[in-house]
């Protein structure tokens, strides 16, 4: 999952891009309004935090540009000020949930989660392909009531398979979801992350989720 | 009468007015009718007597008149009204017109004894059926001798009747007067107060929260019409602090809450899961950072805050200005080191002006400490100090980011930083430039802000010297 924070309060933006990345998300940060837009613009986020007070462009006019030019992302709305009508000015320009400063991260998170939760479709919040089960708000995944243990990262890109199970995803859809901008595509890092996936998930077992299509990219479904 | 509307108030107010007025009309004219009329029943008697006199005089006076004879003779004498007697000296009616009969009016004794001594007298009497008269005696007399009295009498019957209707006509048209000029009043106090009731509903609007209201009032110059724009003039005014408040505890609340937004955050997130004490060490520095910003922040604000309510003392003394200058000048090299900005003195001219020493000190120093965290690494700050027109007048330079056009109005409002300012140095309060600029104020010099060509900023302070400077 892959998430934009468009924040110009440097050490704001850093506390939530690092609670964010302890969540296995993917972060990147933007510091100003219209840099913020451009990005929502070109890259396929599945989550966008934005504040509303932002030099350069303001934040509901990055949301209301953002919706106009067909960006359906979620978009979860960061507000200084209690005032209703600011809270009701950013729902109404396309804003999905809001949260006010000073706000706890915990708060942050579970918003961040429930938002993402309801644009893949799982009401229940529980993810599951066969007898794999993720929990996002534990970020506990078992497979066969077996627990298995997985690095940040490893955890990411089992969820963003999950999310999107049934459906081939190519490498660069992965790499955009699961990995931040500072990411080098040159490398061959998926590859290596899904072997270390298979070993954890698939290894020993008699049907193997995780599965191959040549030329495209990787799958994960129950049939095999 | 406390409760009671103005309307209610004023129609009472002029009903009771007229009504006193109604009154005294109405009396003061039956006086003077009654008055006019009786005058005119005593001249007619008069006249009648006269003519009877004159007539008598023609047939000669005696004790034994034929009244038939007289009549014949003068039929004016036979009037319908009037009445005739003749009295004899002993004041025995010798002779009496025929209208008369046989009734008895007898000479009363005040009337006789009046004619003994030659004056004719007027009575009212009241006639046994009822019927008032009013009555003329006149003696009439030879040489000294009283031969006759002569009374001539009239009902007074009509002209009480007249009267009477007179004082029925008041009785019913007053109320009535009374009444439609209420109704009227009523009316009008109602059309007056409209504008009142106006100005009521604009207030209320008001008070319940919308500024924008104001009274449409018709393009008059009256007491309603000078009420109204007052109004007017004062809600605006009202309205335009109101948005000043607003906008200031808004931005006062967004200025604190960016701080708690940070403290509560990142101690939230280092509390998640154990982390390594480096973490912890980060954290808390971050947070003392912020906490020191909100205590900025406060300290400013409750210092604004008293200044607002005069409640900051200061203790006038003639300062030199110049020694001031050239002691900030090094406290600013300090602050400048790291970044290698050098504050240069160009013209330091010797200034004295009354001022608070402490108060200056701190102008000064907010002033460079600005002017050196704008500038870039490596560029210089200039600070100049002249005379000129009666006045000392301080220059900062710098060459740093400079300040927008358009922002350079607003710098020294509460809380008013530039989008730049915000990015260059996040530690700021935003409050800096109002307190440079009250110090100015309260020691009646100006300041001022422009860009230098460079793109730099340029602040000019302007302070009347000792010898010119008002005394506070």
């Amino acid at each position: 999952m892959r998430i934009l924070v468009v924040e110009d309060e440097p050490k704001v933006a850093s506390f939530i891009r690092r609670a964010l990345e302890e969540e296995s998300y993917a972060v990147d940060v933007c510091p100003d309004g219209s840099s913020g837009l451009d990005w929502a613009q070109n890259v396929n986020y599945d989550l966008i935090v934005l504040d509303l007070m932002l030099p350069g462009l303001p934040g509901v006019e990055v949301l209301k540009r953002a919706r106009a030019s067909g960006v359906k992302t979620p978009v979860l709305i960061l507000t200084a000020r209690s005032e209703v009508d600011q809270r009701v000015r950013g729902l109404d320009a396309g804003a999905d949930d809001y949260l006010t400063k000073p706000f706890a991260i915990e708060e942050l998170l579970a918003r961040a989660r429930a938002l993402l939760r309801r644009a893949g479709g799982a009401p229940t919040g529980l993810l599951q392909v066969d007898d794999v089960i993720l929990n996002p708000v534990t970020r506990e995944v078992t497979r066969g009531g077996q627990r298995l243990e997985l690095t940040t990262k490893e955890y990411a890109l089992l969820e963003y398979l999950m999310r999107n199970a049934g459906r081939v995803l190519t490498r660069s859809m992965i790499t955009e979801h699961v990995w931040d901008l500072d990411f080098d595509t040159f490398t061959n890092v998926i590859d290596v992350y899904i072997s270390y996936l298979r070993n954890k998930i698939d290894k020993g077992r008699e049907r193997n989720l995780i599965q191959t299509i040549r030329g495209s990219g990787y799958i994960m479904r129950s049939d095999a | 009468m406390k409760n009671t509307s103005i309307r209610v108030r004023l129609t009472l107010w002029y009903g009771s007015a007229l009504a006193l007025i109604l009154v005294l009309f109405a009396v003061s004219l039956y006086l003077v009718m009654s008055r006019a009329l009786r005058e005119q029943v005593d001249a007619s008697l008069d006249e009648a007597a006269a003519v009877a006199i004159r007539t008598l005089g023609e047939h000669r006076f005696g004790p034994f008149l034929i009244f038939e004879d007289l009549s014949q003779d003068f039929p004016e004498i036979a009037l319908l009204d009037k009445f005739f007697q003749i009295f004899g000296p002993a004041g025995q009616v010798t002779i009496q017109s025929a209208n008369i009969q046989s009734r008895e009016i007898p000479l009363s004794q005040p009337s006789f004894r009046a004619s003994l001594e030659g004056h004719s007298t007027f009575e009212s009497v009241q006639f046994e059926n009822g019927v008032p008269l009013r009555l003329l005696s006149v003696p009439i007399r030879q040489g000294d001798r009283l031969v006759n009295i002569l009374r001539v009498g009239t009902s007074l019957q009509s002209t009480n009747r007249m009267l009477h209707r007179l004082l029925v006509g008041l009785y019913i048209a007053s109320p009535l007067a009374l009444l439609v000029s209420l109704g009227g009043g009523w009316f009008l106090a109602g059309r007056a107060l409209r504008p009142v009731h106006a100005i009521t509903k604009a207030a209320q609007r008001i008070a319940a929260g919308d500024w924008t209201q104001r009274i449409r009032t018709p393009h008059s110059n009256d007491e309603i019409g000078q009420l109204a724009s007052t109004f007017n003039d004062m809600i605006g005014r009202l309205e335009v602090s109101f948005r000043q408040i607003r906008q200031f505890s808004a931005d006062a609340s967004h200025e604190l809450r960016t701080p708690l937004t940070i403290t509560k955050g990142e101690t939230e997130l280092a509390l998640r899961r154990p982390r390594q004490a480096e973490d912890y060490r980060v954290v808390l520095e971050s947070n003392l950072e912020e906490i020191d910003r909100m205590s900025r922040i406060v300290d400013e604000l409750l210092f604004l805050s008293r200044a607002d309510l005069g409640e900051i003392k200061l203790k006038m003394v003639p300062v030199q200005l110049d020694d001031l200058v050239r002691e900030i000048q090094q406290q600013a090299q300090v602050l400048g080191e790291e970044r290698h900005i050098q504050t240069v003195l160009e013209v330091v001219e010797p200034v004295v002006v009354q001022g608070d020493d402490l108060r200056l000190r701190e102008l000064l120093l907010n002033l460079l400490d600005n002017a050196v965290k704008y500038s870039q690494k490596g560029q210089t700050v200039e600070l100049s100090l002249t005379v000129s027109g009666g006045q000392g007048k301080l220059v900062i330079r710098d060459h740093g980011i400079g300040i927008a056009p358009e922002d350079q109005e607003r710098v020294f409002d509460r809380f008013y930083r530039t989008d730049e300012a915000r990015a260059h140095a996040a530690k700021g309060t935003g409050l800096g430039l109002s307190i440079c600029k009250w110090i100015v104020e309260v020691h009646h010099g100006t300041i001022e802000m422009k860009s230098t060509t460079q793109g730099g900023s340029c602040f000019t302070v302007c302070l009347p010297l000792a010898s010119s400077a008002v005394m506070v």
